[in-house]
């Protein structure tokens, strides 16, 4: 999964039927330099282009949550639902400790 | 699969339940040379890869789903296994 910052919310009018009721969000992937500052510093957007993510855990706006990319975004449902990004986990603590070689 | 650095893990009490008890790790994908290339990956961890250790990952949701033991749970990447050496008798 990635991680990222939760910038927005986004509804439906009109879905395919499996997405009936579910939350987006509106994610901004955490960069490399955001892993560094960690969760307590003033938290920006990230150099890769946002995203909408399925929500079924309860993410908020300002939240780091942890994402799933892929096919296996839609592993959870139960028939075949057009989602490639689903979040798996709100981000508590983060221990980062980057490598200087 | 790719060739990453452990950098860190992450805590989590509302997440999928499939992914109760595993250990998440950052970690870095890395290049031949041993620099960050691209954004970290968070990954689920059975081997205890420690920090700074390098370990390949896999994107393969299939036999992550199989290691959690949950058809329905979104989790992709795994470590599968920590490296020792790229050449022989040249450790890391």
């Amino acid at each position: 999964m990635k991680l990222g910052t939760v910038i927005g919310r986004v509804t439906l009018a009109k879905t395919v039927k499996t997405l009936e009721g579910g939350r987006f969000l509106v994610v901004s992937p955490f960069s490399r330099e955001q892993f560094t500052a960690g969760l307590e510093a003033p938290r920006g957007m990230g150099t890769d282009p946002s995203l909408v993510v399925y929500d079924a855990i309860g993410g908020g706006v300002g939240d780091v949550i942890g994402y799933e990319e892929g096919r296996e975004a839609a592993q959870p449902f139960d028939g075949p639902t057009p989602v490639d990004a689903i979040n798996a986990a709100l981000v508590d603590e983060m221990f980062f400790n980057p490598w200087k070689g | 699969m790719l060739l990453a650095r452990v950098e860190g893990n992450i805590v989590a009490t509302r997440k999928h339940p499939s992914l109760d008890g595993w250990r998440l790790v950052i970690c870095q994908p890395i290049g031949a040379d041993g620099q960050a290339e691209g954004a970290p990956q968070v990954a689920i961890d059975s081997h205890g890869a420690g920090m700074h250790q390098q370990v390949v990952i896999s994107s393969d949701g299939a036999s992550s789903r199989k290691a959690v033991g949950d058809e329905k749970s979104p989790v992709r990447w795994l470590v599968i296994g920590v490296v020792d050496e790229h050449e022989p008798g040249v450790r890391v």
